[in-house]
């Protein structure tokens, strides 16, 4: 601004350009935006002030901590057989826990994908079930069904996980049918097929790479989340963890040896299910976490894209068509056209039908034979290993159980009571991910090759992204709420830790997916590295910066609303406190609603700024 | 199943079909006798690929009749219509098969309308139909790529594929939508004789469309022009040169302002300089 008056001064001609220039238009939709944008941190700003993260609360918080780990007996673990039965048994909660998410999904997605969906309002009621199972966190759901259930039973967690996971699962899966060639599908009507012959023939082979890949993802959150169903009764490594930590001080040192198993059990069997995902798709680790990492590292391959990206891709690559130039139409291509048509067409005579009537044994097909059965083989162990069966369901309070979420109700409460625990909980979320938010933009960015001053610090910073994210936030939380006697504070500094994980990465890819030649222009004008940030990637990377912080909003709320579980204040707590007694179940009804409608809010923000800046 | 029989196998009545505002077709009308080799020739976007679908019941007339084998194919109910869609076959530009499957398990899917049920990999279907469609697959001379993805394939032998596809239904009509437009010359020859010679062994009765004159003056009994949704043509082939054909698209008189040269050369009907006044 100041060098164009200057410059107008100096050469009195200008002044007529400027007058002649269109005026700039008062954007007023990015005024708002921007002042929007303004008001959320401020928010973050006054919700951390709010959670009193002084420095006297710090300090006593610390001395709690070294008092705790000073008294606390030595770090151990559980004897080695019963360690293994436990780490089997989360194991095969989690595992029967998405297989049965996985298997409900199919047709979820099926009727909520637009172009597979026999009718409109079927749409609706598929949307709905995603939208619903998303919006109650499985502990609440494991708590809610204790009663339906004989008292010790894994069944509760494995349904809870089961129907948690839905919503995640169809919404993935629909949206990678809605990218699947319609082609097939209407070759197979024309044939004479039914609607379910369509899917089956037709659209589930070429969907079902990205099926496999969003369930072994889910199976990973799920794991990362399954201590927390100890806290809801279910049996594992959770509730012998919060088991140990409910003894001061002789049950901390195994509290915390656990918390260490459930770590490294993450991480190895994020390994597991990266390299499942190379070897059975041939695609690339999607995982942002450690396992995926060292996958990439032990196979010497780097992503090519975001993790987001990279399941479209995949699934675009299978649907990709040939283009007619590609390759030899039959053995004889060298010889003319005339030569050929004379040819017999049955040149391959050796070939008989009845010896192809026999599929060969290639290596493909005894790889995939195995997977196929080491998968089943899994969940047949986990069966046993959960040792769960049909006579362990309490058929007579099932449907008690289902119909005594409605109506909603407030109780004892009133909607001011749970407004101000709704706040509490946003203002965690919002804590958390602005403290995130600071320390993402700063490593994200040095984790950004473009961004980067050399290859060794973005390396650096990679790891340190890893490493947050591969620490289960929950257990964390846990683990901090028990040594510092915090409540929130603890939570916010957990979640705020596994954010910079997530957003970090975040921010890392949507810098580096500035395009090259957009920064070298702006290097070729002469600008500094500063500059160039400033003027070219920061701008770039901007919108999904917004988008990608209220994305971990959404995730905070939920979290968040889990922390009141094991400790914390807000809806978590009240609906800890609801759920396990059947009469006050309408009260979960009423807070899920709450928090379901404020996730919205949050997304609703996130689109119309998305719009503003794009 | 003999050129004798002049019982008409498609018979289209004054067709109109509307897309909002857009017409595609009309007020269409046309027969296709038995064993008959039809080409709808047309520049891209005047009707082709509509009219072809309504054969088969995959769109329905704004207004007009569709009679195919004797049945009516708007009023239809859904079980009837699939039943239908089994005696009537049809193969794609983009082939349509799923890359991901093998070969062998795209050609059972043309079985699909015989069988009840949606069928998941090769087990699922009965042996005697597998043996069928290893048949099917050595008539069109791929049977040593029986067990390899369909994507592994080039193009002309996806869309033998696909013919093998289309043969396992026992058809007695087979539509084909420009079968090769999406091909090399070399494999386009190979797939309209193979085709052509599919049709005369088992006396099939073959609609289909194309935009090369080339290729449907040697390969058609007769030839239907189609141009922005109306038939401006529709003779024997035999009787028919590319003057005569580039004739009936010229005598329609478009307005001044379109190059009608340009446009059909642009559209591969005519080679470029070649002109209907003479050559250049
Ligand atoms: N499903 C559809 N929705 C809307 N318009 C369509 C649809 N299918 C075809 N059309 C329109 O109908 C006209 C004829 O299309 P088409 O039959 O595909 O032509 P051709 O196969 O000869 O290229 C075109 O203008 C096209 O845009
Ligand atoms: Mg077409």
């Amino acid at each position: 601004m100041t060098t164009h008056t200057d410059t107008s001064a100096a050469a009195p001609g200008e002044v007529d350009v400027v007058t002649r220039a269109p005026r700039r238009r008062v954007a007023v939709d990015k005024i708002a935006g921007l002042g929007l944008i303004v008001a959320m941190l401020a928010f973050s700003v006054h919700a951390l002030s709010r959670l009193d993260f002084s420095w006297s609360s710090m300090r006593s918080s610390m001395d709690t901590a070294v008092t705790t780990f000073s008294r606390m007996d030595p770090i151990s673990l559980p004897p080695a057989g019963d360690l293994v039965y436990l780490i089997g048994l989360t194991v095969g909660i989690v595992v029967l826990g998405t297989a049965m998410a996985a298997v409900i999904s199919v047709p979820v997605a099926w009727i909520c994908a637009a172009n597979t969906s026999p009718s409109p309002w079927l749409r609706w009621v598929g949307r709905a079930i995603g939208v619903i199972t998303r919006a109650v966190p499985d502990v609440v759901l494991a708590m809610a069904f204790a009663m339906a259930f004989v008292l010790g039973s894994a069944l509760p967690g494995i349904f809870a996980l089961g129907i948690h996971s839905i919503g995640m699962i169809s919404k993935l899966f629909a949206d990678a049918i809605e990218q699947s060639d319609d082609g097939p599908r209407q070759a197979v009507r024309a044939a004479g097929g039914s609607r379910a012959q369509e899917f089956w023939a037709a659209t589930f082979p070429q969907v079902l790479p990205s099926w496999i890949a969003t369930v072994l993802h889910r199976f990973d959150i799920n794991l990362r989340g399954s201590a927390i169903l100890g806290y809801a009764g279910v049996g594992g490594l959770g509730y012998a963890m919060r088991v140990a930590f409910q003894q001061f001080p002789e049950g901390y040192g195994r509290g915390l040896g656990i918390a260490i198993v459930i770590f490294v059990l993450c991480v190895v069997l994020e390994i597991v299910s990266s390299t499942i995902r190379r070897h059975l798709l041939g695609t690339d680790p999607a995982g942002r976490g450690l396992g995926g990492r060292i996958v990439r590292v032990a196979t010497g391959d780097r992503p090519a894209r975001p993790a987001g990206g990279r399941l479209t891709a995949f699934v675009q690559r299978l649907g990709r068509r040939p283009s007619s130039a590609d390759g030899p139409v039959g053995t004889n291509r060298t010889a003319p056209g005339f030569v050929r048509r004379l040819l017999p067409r049955h040149r391959d005579a050796e070939v008989s039908v009845e010896a192809m009537l026999h599929r060969p044994w290639t290596g493909s097909r005894v790889r995939n034979l195995v997977w196929v059965w080491t998968a089943v083989a899994l969940v047949v162990a986990s069966f046993w290993w959960a040792d769960v069966n049909a006579s362990q369901i309490t058929w007579d309070y099932v449907l008690p159980t289902v119909q005594s979420f409605w109506p909603p109700s407030y109780g004892s409460h009133s909607f001011g009571e749970f407004a101000q625990a709704m706040l509490i909980t946003v203002e965690v979320a919002f804590a958390a991910a602005g403290l995130s938010l600071v320390f993402s933009v700063v490593f994200g960015a040095l984790a950004a090759r473009n961004v980067a001053p050399t290859p060794g610090v973005r390396q650096f910073f990679r790891v340190v992204l890893v490493v947050f994210r591969g620490v289960p936030e929950l257990v964390l939380a846990i683990f901090l709420i028990m040594i510092t006697g915090l409540g929130n504070q603890a939570g916010v500094i957990a979640l705020a830790f596994g954010g910079v994980g997530l957003l970090g990465k975040l921010v890392a890819d949507s810098f580096e997916e500035v395009p090259r030649g957009l920064e070298r222009a702006v290097t070729a004008t002469g600008a500094t590295r500063t500059q160039r940030f400033f003027s070219s990637t920061w701008p770039v990377g901007f919108p999904a910066l917004v988008s990608n912080s209220l994305y971990l909003v959404d995730t905070n709320i939920r979290a968040a609303t889990i922390l009141g579980i094991v400790g914390g204040g807000g809806v978590g707590f009240y609906i800890t406190q609801a759920s396990t007694v059947m009469s006050l179940h309408g009260q979960v009804t009423t807070l899920v609603i709450m928090i379901f409608v404020t996730v919205l809010l949050v997304e609703a923000i996130s689109t119309w700024l998305r719009r503003v800046f794009r | 199943m003999n050129s004798t029989t002049t019982t008409p196998v498609v018979s289209v009545t004054e067709v109109t079909k509307c897309f909002g505002s857009v017409r595609a077709l009309h007020d269409v009308s046309m027969t296709v006798n038995s064993g008959e080799v039809v080409v709808l020739l047309g520049l891209s976007g005047s009707g082709k690929s509509t009219l072809l679908r309504h054969l088969n019941g995959l769109e329905r007339p704004t207004c007009g009749a569709v009679d195919v084998l004797g049945q009516t194919v708007p009023k239809l109910r859904p079980t009837a219509l699939r039943a239908l869609r089994c005696r009537v076959a049809m193969i794609f530009q983009q082939f349509e098969l799923v890359p991901s499957l093998t070969v062998l398990e795209n050609v059972l899917t043309g079985a699909l309308g015989r069988l009840r049920g949606p069928r998941l990999g090769l087990w699922a279907y009965p042996k005697a139909l597998r043996v069928d469609a290893l048949r099917r697959l050595e008539r069109v001379g791929l049977l040593d790529k029986a067990y390899q993805r369909a994507d592994e394939l080039s193009g002309g032998q996806q869309q033998r594929v696909a013919i093998a596809r289309a043969l396992m239904q026992n058809p007695q009509v087979l539509l084909a939508d420009e079968p090769v437009a999406s091909l090399d010359p070399e494999s386009a020859t190979q797939v309209m004789d193979l085709v052509r010679e599919i049709a005369a062994a088992d006396g099939l009765t073959v609609v289909c469309s194309l935009h090369q004159v080339d290729i449907a003056l040697g390969w058609a009994d007769r030839i239907v022009g189609l141009r922005r949704g109306e038939v401006v043509m529709d003779t024997k082939a035999a009787n028919l040169d590319k003057a005569q054909v580039m004739q009936v698209y010229r005598d329609l008189a478009p307005g001044p302002d379109v190059d009608l040269d340009a446009e059909l050369v642009s559209a591969g009907l005519v080679s470029a300089g070649y002109s209907v006044s003479g050559p250049a």
